[in-house]
């Protein structure tokens, strides 16, 4: 597959943010600067990143609870999830959703949900909007290995396949559901795909902690899709690098489970090994980008911190258009 | 057939509903003489003695020592020690207790289930209910205390208890409300506007469509409605008569005004007034005020007249509070002085120490500031007793309102030419008409009279003044 | 004005409007009917008859017949408006929220709050509802009083056929989530309904009956039931407000203080069970707002605490009907 120097160089800033975000927040949580739970993405940055870079804003997703990824992968602005995450009247959201919660239909965000399994279906609602646009959009719902479980998620995949509209169902296998392991929780372990099979559609399976690999699966997929109009699916084996949530004490991680994925499924790292093999890119270029990256995170932190704080009265604000 | 006399539970007092056998003090078929003490009967206050009112014998014991039963149940049988022992059985079967209160029955003849009181007046003791009928705390204490059967009250508490609400309606009785019924006036459908908007707007002929609505998301709402049709929000019902005609002018109260209404509305509603009415000579008072040159009103000499006597009489001279009555060491007076904005009564204090030349500056400084609406609150509030005197208007006599606290306020006529009984000869004279209101929580008719003599005794003589 | 049932108003009005606005689509089980039988589309014509005629002009892709999956209908329906569409979604019978609850309460209600305001979640979904059918207890419950718990939703319950079409016509021209709960008892029922783009506001009562003595509000199909009992008072000379509210979420609160100053006495009606119901929610209403106008304590006349239950005699025992509320009203005037 043919690659673009400024495609690659825009997919490695996209994770490169994901991945100092995540960090970031990571440090700011242990000292207690953000309400709430947070669900950190950091390991997945190929997938999201792989999925989206094929995608315009017309083109719409629906997230899951562990969502700062398909945020910033779909364009979201940095500044305004860090405000969002931090609380701020000056949020993406006013501070009303929060982490589990950033959405901006503007550009085809449709929400991070704090249901799992909530979303499938309303993928499907977007396609129905995405189809009868008539210009070959697509609406994708990210799942997880747990919401693969859910009966919403069959309900969705099965509704996609009979009113036929461009459906994908992008599964993130990080081979947690929370704290169980997808060995135990997932009939069909470690093949998820299959379950999309059944239903009708075409699936297809990638390495998730691989830009390259998830980048041209996808290509494929939405080939298909965009072509025929009909839903798709798509596995990606990916690895969390942190805990369900914020502070969870991982006691079911293995000794050296995550020093052993940080070193052998790193997205970023097996990023930059291919791009200077394949001599796209230096790796001094990609160190600039960190710095970049590392600047514009900073900043963030920086004016979520200061941002305005909303002011009781907000509570009441857009429960309704009207009432 | 032997004469068999029941030996029940007295009653002391309305509130005793039973009571406790002590001890017997007299054996059972062992006679005794009139005034030996019979039974010692324990009571939730005292312990008592009953005494024999006449010689006798107790042929049968029925309750043993420390027992409780309810007022009228029978203790024991009286009659003739060789009175059968199946005449006593059959008397003590037969037996029923006068005047016995459901509770009393069903304690004595479960077995026949009483017949349901009519619901007693207000003043009928309190009744136990039996501890085996469903009824909430709450509703046991009221029914209780009213004395109110709760045999006929239809439970709507969870499973069939009664509440404390079913105890109320059951003693508010059963009341048709004065109906309005149906309605037929809803105009201006069309209109964006609340109901009651719509109904008030139709019936005083407000074009909906002229109005912009207020309330919510705009809707037309009951006081945009009463902001054009120019009419007071109706707190009540709305008046059912046509609103005023071209000649009526329409005033909205003064908030003193409004204050006099409440306050008089409250006081002819709260309190029970009583009228006591008295004619007076005033012809020695008259005489009296000439030779002094005149230096107060007739009034600064009532004033002063009532001071002393409610010095004589000080049971008048209160106010009445919520529950307590509040008594006075001095006389402080209040008088009715009538200004274009209403009634105002500034109080002349401590007018049984003063003379009636300071009465007569007091009053008349107090009268021109009331008029300038000058009066501080402290010049118009308090006292124990007022006076109104409408003589001056030629009235010949009238009632008064008592102004609370107060407990009485003293109605004064026009001094007027009337025969009297002078010794045997009528003579014509001058006469003042006297009312007296009293609040009758505080002061009662005998005191009202006492005041009234004393006060008459001072006109009639009143050197002393 | 023509006169047409309750179920014609509201197949009129999706008629209208999908031909008005290309954005409003319609999902639900069997709302076209037929599809993959030998019978072929529209042998059903949707089960109520409400979507009678939508398929054959409006296309599958806009009159989507879904499999029996309650969730993803409501979960297609909120991604569709995120998407920009105004869909219509038909739960067959409301006791499915059940099944598609979240969807309802912690989607649908929640994007536009949650998102900052910048979401629009315009979804129309038409509960069919009620007692009265021998259905039993999991096709029988009016389930509004749950609905109106959720801030976020809006929920109506038209009485009449023009207030079924102007509540439908006002939730398909507004951008916020309508639970529409139809009754299936009142389908049948006719009246008189304006032409063209007919819209009632919401929060706005329905004044069925005027009188001056005691207010009655009553809910759906309860409002003609409290009708038949204020004919019958009438010829004592007893005189009821009846306030139909047409929407529980926004509620009228206005209208009903408002009624309730004038008369002093309360009587509510619902068909949900009484804890935690409509009934309840409005008497806590007047007791809050209006106390010092009541003669009388506020009557509640609605479901017992029970499930539904099938046989007809259970079923009559059940519903409350026209002897309750009259009986009801009486014992507020008993006060005196």
């Amino acid at each position: 597959m043919q690659y673009s120097k400024d495609g690659l160089l825009r997919a490695y800033r996209r994770m490169a943010t994901i991945r100092q975000f995540e960090e970031r927040l990571h440090e700011e949580i242990a000292k207690g600067e953000i309400p709430g739970f947070t669900h950190l993405y950091a390991g997945q940055e190929a997938a999201a990143v792989g999925v989206c870079e094929h995608l315009d804003s017309d083109d719409m997703i629906v997230s899951t609870h562990r969502g700062h990824g398909h945020c910033i992968a779909k364009g979201c602005d940095v500044d305004g999830m860090m405000k969002e995450i931090y609380g701020s009247r000056e949020g993406l959201c006013k501070g009303r959703g929060g982490s589990m919660h950033i959405a901006d239909t503007s550009i085809g965000m449709l929400g991070a949900n704090g249901i799992v399994g909530a979303g499938a279906p309303q993928a499907v609602g977007a396609a129905i909007a995405a189809k009868a646009a008539g210009k070959g959009k697509v609406a994708i719902a990210f799942s997880g290995d747990g919401a693969c479980n859910q009966g919403t998620t069959f309900e969705a995949m099965n509704m996609a396949a009979v009113i036929k509209v461009p459906a994908i169902f992008v599964f993130e296998n990080n081979h947690y559901s929370e704290h169980t392991g997808d060995a135990y929780a997932v009939g069909t372990a470690l093949d998820i795909a299959s379950r999309a099979e059944a239903f009708g559609m075409r699936a297809w399976r990638a390495n998730g902690c691989d830009f390259y690999s998830t980048f041209e699966a996808m290509a494929e997929l939405l080939d298909y899709v965009r072509s025929t109009n009909l839903p798709a699916a798509i596995e990606l084996d990916t690895e969390r690098f942190y805990g369900h949530f914020e502070g969870d004490p991982q006691r079911y991680r293995a000794k050296g489970e995550v020093a052993r994925l940080r070193e052998e499924r790193d997205a970023l790292k097996s990023f930059r090994a291919s791009a200077v093999t394949k001599t796209y890119l230096s790796t001094d270029e990609l160190d600039a980008l960190d710095a970049a990256v590392g600047e514009e995170i900073d900043r963030a932190v920086e004016a979520a911190r200061k941002a305005e704080r909303p002011d009781p009265s907000h509570v009441l604000e857009d429960v309704y258009a009207s009432y | 057939m032997a004469a068999l006399k029941p030996f029940a539970m007295p009653k002391w007092g309305i509130e005793m509903t039973e009571g406790t056998v002590a001890g017997w003090q007299v054996e059972e078929g062992k006679p005794f003489a009139k005034g030996d003490v019979i039974v010692l009967i324990e009571t939730d206050k005292i312990t008592n003695e009953v005494e024999a009112d006449a010689d006798g014998c107790l042929v049968r014991l029925l309750v043993g020592a420390q027992e409780t039963k309810p007022v009228g149940a029978l203790l024991a049988v009286m009659g003739p020690p060789d009175a059968s022992a199946a005449e006593i059985d059959a008397f003590v079967a037969a037996y029923r207790p006068a005047g016995s209160s459901a509770a009393a029955n069903m304690e004595e003849a479960p077995a026949s289930p009483p017949e349901p009181a009519p619901a007693p007046p207000p003043s009928a003791p309190p009744s136990k209910i039996a501890d085996s009928i469903a009824i909430s705390p709450a509703a046991r204490r009221a029914a209780e205390a009213a004395g109110l059967s709760v045999a006929d009250i239809a439970p709507s508490g969870r499973n069939g208890r009664i509440t404390r609400q079913d105890v109320d309606k059951a003693m508010a009785g059963s009341r048709m409300p004065v109906l309005r019924g149906p309605i037929a006036v809803s105009g201006q459908e069309e209109a964006y506007a609340s109901p009651l908007a719509r109904r008030i707007a139709a019936q005083n002929g407000v074009d909906l469509a002229q109005l912009t609505g207020t309330g919510p998301r705009g809707r037309i709402c009951k006081a945009d409605v009463l902001a054009v049709a120019n009419i007071p929000a109706p707190s009540a019902p709305l008046p059912v008569s046509s609103p005023p005609g071209d000649d009526v002018t329409v005033e909205p109260m003064s908030a003193m005004r409004k204050t006099i209404a409440r306050r008089l509305t409250e006081a002819k509603q709260a309190i029970p007034h009583i009228y006591l009415r008295r004619r007076v000579r005033a012809d020695a008072l008259i005489a009296l005020r000439a030779r002094d040159g005149k230096i107060g009103t007739i009034n600064d000499y009532l004033i002063r007249a009532a001071a002393l006597a409610l010095r004589e009489v000080p049971s008048c001279n209160v106010q009445v509070h919520e529950g307590a009555i509040h008594r006075f060491a001095h006389a402080d007076i209040a008088m009715a002085v009538a200004t274009d904005r209403g009634l105002i009564t500034p109080i002349i204090t401590r007018a049984d120490e003063h003379s009636i030349a300071d009465i007569a500056k007091e009053s008349a400084r107090l009268a021109q500031r009331a008029r300038a609406g000058k009066l501080r609150p402290e010049e118009f509030q308090g006292g124990s007793f007022s006076i109104s005197n409408l003589g001056s208007f030629g009235v010949e006599s009238f009632d008064a309102v008592i102004n609370p606290p107060q407990g009485a306020i003293l109605a004064v006529g026009a001094a007027r030419q009337e025969p009297v009984d002078d010794n045997g000869a009528i003579r014509i004279v001058p006469v003042l008409h006297l009312s007296l209101s009293c609040d009758h929580r505080a002061i009662d008719g005998v005191d009202g009279a006492r005041f009234l003599a004393a006060i008459a005794e001072l006109i009639e003589n009143p050197e002393r003044l | 004005m023509s006169v047409m049932n309750i179920r014609e108003a509201i197949n009129q009005t999706l008629h209208d409007a999908m031909e008005r606005d290309p954005s409003v689509i319609l999902l639900g089980e069997d709302v076209a009917g037929g599809a993959g039988t030998a019978g072929g589309q529209e042998a059903i014509g949707g089960i109520w008859g409400t979507s009678t005629g939508l398929i054959g002009k409006f296309g599958p892709d806009r009159v989507i017949d879904t499999p029996i999956s309650e969730s993803a209908i409501v979960g297609a329906a909120a991604g569709a408006a995120l998407a920009g569409m105004r869909p219509v979604a038909e739960l067959m019978f409301a006791d499915f929220i059940g099944v598609c609850g979240d969807q309802l309460i912690n989607q649908i209600a929640k994007f536009r709050y949650m998102f900052g305001g910048k979401a629009r979640c315009p979804v129309v979904v038409r509960l069919i509802y009620g007692a009265g059918m021998n259905s039993a207890a999991q096709h029988s419950q009016a389930f509004y009083n749950l609905l109106t718990a959720i801030p976020g939703l809006k929920v109506a319950m038209p009485s009449t056929p023009a207030d079924a079409k102007g509540l439908l016509n006002e939730a398909l021209h507004g951008d916020d989530p309508v639970m529409f709960f139809e009754h299936k008892a009142l389908y049948g029922k006719k009246g008189e309904v304006p032409e063209g783009d007919y819209r009632v506001p919401f929060g706005h009562v329905r004044m069925a009956r005027e009188g001056g003595d005691v207010t009655i509000v009553a809910f759906g199909r309860m409002v003609s039931f409290a009708e038949k009992a204020a004919d019958k008072l009438a010829e004592d000379g007893i005189g009821c407000d009846i306030i139909d509210p047409r929407t529980t979420s926004p509620l009228d609160e206005e209208a009903i203080l408002d009624s309730v100053e004038q008369t002093g006495r309360l009587v509510v009606v619902d068909e949900c069970p009484p804890r935690c119901g409509l009934a309840a929610d409005v008497t806590a209403l007047v007791a809050q707002k209006a106390f010092t106008s009541l003669d009388a304590p506020p009557e509640c006349v609605t479901a017992p605490h029970t499930p539904v239950p099938f046989s007809p005699e259970l079923e009559r025992a059940y519903v409350p009907g026209p002897p309750a509320i009259e009986a009801a009203v009486r014992r507020t005037l008993d006060w005196g």
